[in-house]
């Protein structure tokens, strides 16, 4: 039995490492996935929004609201043109994102404390600007808005204190918990790169089955009489051995050497990842059992492996999704993993919670490899192409 | 030609036969777009679930409450009072953002001393984050006016004067193209788009390696037939199939997910031919030329999400280095998502779109060169020893019928 | 008269394993040349080679004066079997006689004949792949005559098929030799194969020529010194 066991685990050892797609794709492409993506979010922040400025005035009332615009965090005063119509131009072909018209008179409307409009454009297209574009616009006219409104109470004979304390008597600082900085490499690097190396795994999962059983060479192992469930559970065992090898470079490159934040420890990461790929792999098993070959069962797999990230809520929040769209993505393992993952990473919320998540997995493995298993049986004891 | 609609009749029947490949081409894009659609489908983020811990318990915290309880942008979560509670609240994610008022706050304000307002949001989730530190703003910002105004009618001051003071700069704030903010409209066709490049590749990438496993690719070679109208017949069905799906796509995205398509339809339809053809032809030579059906699976699947990511399509491309952007811009995808959202979404004429229309010409010509001329003389098998999966066969069970 | 076939010198490698190694040989018109050589040996590299359907590391073929490397005209005059079979499976034969005279650019009129010749009519609607090996390989063959060919390349057409499907192919090639066309046919054995003229025996990468009594008297000679060698048999 034992040593059945030692002489399969070594087959597939060297049967995983022949097959030189699949070696390439595990060994390379997670790794190459986080190079990239480390590569891509790189700048971490959406800073220096190209800012243009139409400025109709050109007063010191003007160049002040210019000044605000600067100092701004994220704005960056990229261009500066003379009509409405040339920074119209320059939002469509994209050079700027953010327009501000301050019209003429504005310095004059200002002094004698008459109306006038300050108008700003934010180009949509893109919501990674649009929307720290807004913020950022939001904070200067709060800022600016209640200088220039301190001026004209002072102005119209009220007390400094007075005029100071209508506008500025209540502070409102902003805290962002977990990634203070807003970092988006936080956010997206490891997310991106595990779900490229899901993908990688799930390839090779999608052999499990497939890859004995639609050889030849499984009437050798059919005639031998070992067990299907000792051939198996020998096989899984290594490809899980191999998956969470694949993960160390990759969570050592992201954790120790780009510094993404990592609030759960090592000891609770590694072992959620393990309870995952448990679960991932059980599934490609399954896709595995139902195929009729090595193709099928790859493209059954990666049916569900791609979309299985954009479900999952890990970027746009699970909880934005129609109510029953939530219920079905609870169902894929992948859902669980990266809200799971996101969880350990940021926040650490303690075994209390993360237990539901050991649970569901390790339920899904049970699931999927009983399906397999049911489908193997079937198949050995219906007569051939009965259920082709 | 007759040849040529031979060919494509067979290739027709085939994908008709096969069904697994039938449902990649005609259902699993459908599948895709809806599946998508419905996850994108409120594209605004709103309810953002916001925890108040009010320690003052006034009456001036409970004008800050309900200056949040107003907006949908956000749902408060009544069972946080406590900032204890709050902490959990934001780990569990029961909660995605926090307002604090100081147990001080209605005190501080009548000594006139300056309090404030803390609010917490949640960075783990920057979609979450960016979107609720711009809803916190909005709020703020009326509240503080509000509050402005309060003051100023306590002086004394008129409506109209208190008015005349505070608008004496306003701020209109316009957003365009995308006004609400809505992120089908900025995603959705993006990832519809890499669908269509991956399910025309799947689709027309086993065309010429499911003949090779079959041994009758020989019949191709053999037979005095130029290599154009090999590619020619087989690609149509693919071609016709992909361009349907390009249509089925964006009238899922218009009808049900609210997606804005703008833009003149002569240059969207004039994109999608282009597109296709690099598609449909690019995929045609990796078929020719990669030896198995497996092989062209795992690895045509797993280009998607890195070229997406890359594309500058979400991340900005002025936010990426340099030699990524280079690396990316041979890709055919970073042009036409480009091309087609600045059509679409921008709504802008022919001589914006110049630059990705000319590059997505050459794209198609040098590709449709490659899939026309490719060799009909094949590298002879080889007997690959020790290697598996990487010769003409892969495990497939119809092999013990034999 | 300029031969149909003219290999000089061919050479092929698998990978970086030598499979043939200057193979020099002429075909005249109306012969048959029958490649002879054990399994492994090259023969159908060569019968590839020869319809132009594989690529090879060098030498020089002119099929009827076309150098085989430029051009793919010299592929209308010719006819291919392959060994393994190559024929659509998931079509029914008259599709495949269709389709593949289509590839050929051949008339209907040749599909119905071929039809009529190779006894295929009952078949018609059948898929290939559910034919036994008789009718398949008179259906391979049927598919090869399509754009009647003046050259037909065939591999092991005759290997454990069934006796009447063995005379109508032997009677169809007869006839097509009688016709005055050239035959190229690889055999692993050198019984049944009257049809042939000349044999190539292939061996360790380099071919003999005999004809055909030469090369059965030298098959009887290896097979009783082997024989002899093993101490099986002291005769």
């Amino acid at each position: 039995m034992l040593k059945q066991c030692r002489a399969v685990l070594e087959r597939e050892l060297f049967y995983m490492w022949r097959d030189k797609s699949l070696r390439h794709i595990l060994l390379i492409g997670p790794l190459l996935g986080l190079l990239l993506f480390a590569g891509v979010y790189s700048y971490q922040r959406i800073g220096n929004i190209p800012t243009g400025i139409v400025d109709l005035d050109n007063s010191s009332a003007s160049r002040q609201v210019v000044e605000e615009l600067k100092n701004s965090q994220n704005l960056q005063v990229a261009a500066y043109f003379d009509s409405f119509a040339q920074l119209k131009e320059s939002i469509k072909r994209g050079e700027v994102i953010v327009g501000v018209v301050i019209p003429d008179n504005f310095g004059k409307n200002v002094a004698l404390h008459r109306q006038t409009r300050v108008a700003v454009v934010i180009d949509g297209m893109n919501m990674a600007y649009a929307t720290n574009a807004s913020s950022a616009i939001l904070t200067v006219t709060r800022t600016f808005g209640a200088q220039v409104g301190i001026q004209t109470l002072i102005a119209q004979g009220i007390q400094a204190n007075q005029a100071q304390e209508a506008y500025q008597s209540i502070a409102f600082p902003e805290e962002a918990w977990f990634n203070p900085t807003l970092n988006y490499a936080y956010f997206t690097v490891l997310g991106f790169a595990l779900n490229v190396w899901q993908q990688c795994l799930t390839l090779a999962a999608c052999m499990t089955i497939i890859g004995e059983n639609g050889l030849r060479s499984w009437l050798q192992i059919k005639t031998s009489g070992i067990s299907s469930a000792v051939l198996f559970f020998c096989k899984s065992l290594v490809h899980i051995a191999v998956f969470m090898l694949i993960v160390f470079p990759l969570y050592y490159l992201a954790f120790v050497v780009f510094k993404l934040p990592l609030a759960c420890g090592w000891l609770n990461l590694l072992s959620f990842t393990l309870i995952f790929i448990i679960a991932l792999h059980s599934l490609g098993t399954m896709m595995s059992s139902i195929s009729r070959n090595a193709v099928d069962a790859s493209r059954y797999g990666m049916i569900i492996a791609l979309p299985a990230f954009v479900i999952s809520g890990y970027t746009w929040p699970l909880e934005a999704m129609p109510q029953w769209v939530q219920h079905a993505a609870w169902f894929l393992p992948q859902t669980w993993f990266f809200q799971g993952l996101n969880y350990l990473t940021f926040k650490n919320p303690g075994w209390g919670f993360m237990s539901h998540y050991y649970l569901a997995l390790g339920l899904m493995a049970v699931l999927f490899y009983s399906v397999a298993a049911l489908r193997l049986m079937v198949e050995n004891f219906l007569p051939k192409g009965g259920l082709m | 030609m007759k040849q040529i609609l031979n060919i494509a009749y067979y290739e027709m029947m085939h994908i008709l036969k096969e069904r697994v490949l039938f449902l990649m081409i005609f259902f699993v894009p459908l599948l895709y777009a809806s599946l998508f659609g419905l996850v994108y489908v409120s594209g605004i983020l709103q309810h953002v679930p916001l925890g108040i811990v009010d320690l003052d318990h006034s009456k001036e915290s409970r004008d800050v409450v309900s200056a949040f309880e107003n907006t949908p942008d956000f749902k408060v979560i009544p069972e946080v009072t406590t900032y204890a509670a709050l902490e959990k609240g934001m780990k569990t994610g029961l909660i995605r953002a926090g307002v604090v008022i100081p147990e001080d706050y209605s005190q501080k304000l009548s000594q006139h001393q300056l309090t404030q307002i803390l609010t917490i949001y949640d960075g783990s989730n920057l979609i979450y984050g960016f979107n609720t530190r711009k809803y916190f703003q909005q709020v703020l910002n009326t509240f503080s006016a509000d509050h402005t105004a309060a003051y100023l009618s306590g002086l004394g001051m008129t409506k109209h004067e208190i008015t005349n003071v505070m608008d004496t700069v306003s701020y209109s704030m316009e957003i365009w193209y995308n006004p609400t903010l809505s992120y089908a409209t900025f995603i959705y066709m993006g990832l519809a788009l890499m669908i269509f490049q991956q399910i025309g590749l799947l689709g027309i990438g086993l065309t010429a390696t499911r003949e090779k496993e079959r041994n009758t690719w020989i019949q191709f070679l053999s037979a005095a037939v130029s290599p154009w109208k090999i590619f020619l017949g087989k690609a149509l069905p693919y071609y016709i199939a992909n361009f349907f799906n390009y249509g089925l796509v964006m009238w899922v995205a218009v009808r049900f997910v609210n997606v804005k398509i703008e833009g003149s339809v002569a240059l969207i339809v004039l994109l999608g031919l282009l597109f296709d053809i690099i598609v449909v032809s690019a995929g045609f030579v990796v078929s020719v030329y990669v030896p198995n059906s497996l092989l062209v699976t795992r690895y045509l699947m797993l280009i998607s999400v890195p070229i997406f990511v890359s594309s500058g399509y979400s991340w900005p491309s002025t936010h990426i280095p340099k030699i990524i952007n280079e690396l990316v811009r041979l890709m055919p995808y970073t042009w036409m998502a480009e091309g087609f959202r600045l059509l679409t979404v921008k709504n802008l004429g022919f001589s914006y779109l110049v630059d990705k229309i000319i590059v997505l010409i050459v794209m198609a010509a040098i590709s449709l060169f490659f899939a026309l001329t490719f060799s009909k003389r094949r590298k002879p098998p080889a007997q690959t020893g020790l290697a598996v999966n990487g010769s003409i066969s892969y495990p497939d069970k119809s092999c013990l019928r034999l | 008269m300029e031969p149909v076939i003219k290999v000089n010198n061919l050479v092929q490698k698998i990978g970086r394993k030598p499979l043939l190694q200057g193979i020099t040989f002429e075909v005249m018109a109306g012969e048959c040349l029958g490649i002879f050589g054990t399994r492994g040996a090259g023969k159908t590299s060569l019968i590839h080679i020869l319809a132009g359907v594989d690529r090879f590391s060098s030498g020089q073929i002119t099929i009827y004066g076309h150098n085989i490397r430029k051009t793919e005209k010299f592929k209308r005059d010719i006819g291919l079997v392959t060994q393994a079979n190559s024929l659509f499976r998931d079509m029914t034969v008259v599709e495949n006689l269709d389709f593949i005279a289509a590839l050929k650019k051949a008339p209907k009129a040749n599909v119905l004949e071929m039809i009529e010749r190779f006894n295929l009519k009952e078949f018609l609607s059948k898929p290939a792949a559910a034919l036994d090996i008789g009718a398949l390989q008179r259906l391979s063959l049927a598919c090869a005559m399509l754009n009647r060919p003046k050259l037909l390349l065939v591999d092991e057409i005759m290997k454990d098929i069934d006796l009447p499907s063995r005379n109508l192919i032997l009677s169809e090639l007869e006839q097509f030799s009688a016709g005055g066309g050239t035959c190229v046919s690889a055999i692993s054995t050198l019984t049944i194969c009257d049809y042939i003229d000349k044999v190539a025996w292939l061996e360790g990468g380099t071919i003999t020529l005999y004809d055909l009594q030469e090369a059965q008297a030298e098959w009887d000679r290896q097979e009783k010194y082997y024989a002899e060698q093993s101490g099986r048999c002291h005769a």
